[in-house]
């Protein structure tokens, strides 16, 4: 693909100011990644296009606030879970435990039959020669 | 400080000290997005339109910091998306009077620009339609369109420095 002509197609500008198709959307956003000419490009206008913004803007009339709070005030918090910023995630996520059940590895299964099993025999020596040595010692 | 806002920097100002994701979103963006509003609609309009933004996209603040774009941009095009959804349903297409930021709106990028290429824009950005339909409605060519669209963008590009 010439990247440079892309460009010159308006494709960041019309990205950054929503006037692209879906397609050119979804087409802009696969090249991204692969592309750092075009993540430049966007960067560079949309920092521009923010600049002019603050330059040019227009403060609200005072009740317009006041009208906002109130609204904000009536929806609810961002869910706590969306709080964690990223990068500094943890190695695990923490989750609540609802099940009564536990899951172990399969090898656990046999590990305990032939526990089960050994104890099983060792049980019956133990009878058996505690059996032999009473009748032993009677005699 | 910097002038324009990073979503990291946005992102822990946000969620850090639990002030609500809105108040500073209202004291950053607010006369940006009450000016960006005045292109399509007149000052009695753009304060309701103002509250209902906030209002809609404050829950969904997420989704611009999974966007590509930066959070500006985000607001700006799904304040345009409710406010072109606002004129639908009033069932006015012409946008109404304009507000008195217009001089200071995108248009004034384009003020060198010939009458062609500023009513492309007009058509194309405020009043929501795609190419397609410009190019069917004014019976001109796609192509025609198409390339005055993109001279727009070049000289909103060069004139934003």
């Amino acid at each position: 693909m010439n990247i440079e002509l892309y460009l010159q197609s308006g494709i960041v500008e019309s990205y950054a100011l929503g006037l692209a198709t879906q397609r050119e959307v979804d087409e802009f956003e696969q090249l991204l990644p692969h592309y750092p000419e075009l993540k430049e490009a966007l960067r560079d206008f949309e920092y521009h296009l923010e600049l002019f913004s603050i330059d040019n803007e227009v403060p609200p009339p005072a009740e317009v606030r006041q009208r906002i709070e109130d609204r904000l005030r009536e929806l609810p918090a961002i869910p706590e879970a969306r709080r964690v910023i990223r990068g500094d995630l943890p190695d695990y996520v923490a989750a609540k435990e609802t099940s009564e059940y536990i899951r172990v590895h399969k090898i656990w299964r046999t590990l305990f039959i032939v526990v089960f099993v050994l104890a099983k025999i060792f049980l019956i020596l133990a009878i058996y020669f505690f059996i032999r040595y009473r009748h032993v010692t009677q005699k | 400080m910097e002038k324009t806002i990073t979503k990291d920097l946005l992102k822990n100002e946000l969620y850090s000290d639990g002030r609500p994701a809105g108040e500073l979103l209202y004291s950053r963006y607010s006369g940006m997005l009450y000016s960006y509003i005045l292109q399509f609609v007149s000052e009695a309009e753009a304060g309701t339109l103002l509250v209902d933004i906030f209002a809609r996209l404050t829950p969904q603040l997420n989704e611009a910091f999974d966007s590509s774009l930066s959070v500006y941009c985000w607001l700006q095009i799904e304040s345009r998306k409710i406010i072109l959804e606002h004129l639908r349903k009033r069932g006015d297409e012409a946008a109404g009077d304009r507000g008195p930021a217009v001089a200071a709106s995108y248009f004034s990028l384009l003020e060198d620009a010939l009458p062609e290429h500023q009513w492309v824009f007009r058509e194309v950005f405020l009043y929501g339609k795609s190419k397609e339909d410009l190019a069917l409605e004014s019976g001109r060519d796609l192509s025609y369109v198409t390339q005055l669209l993109r001279e727009c963008l070049g000289m909103i590009r060069k004139n934003l420095g």
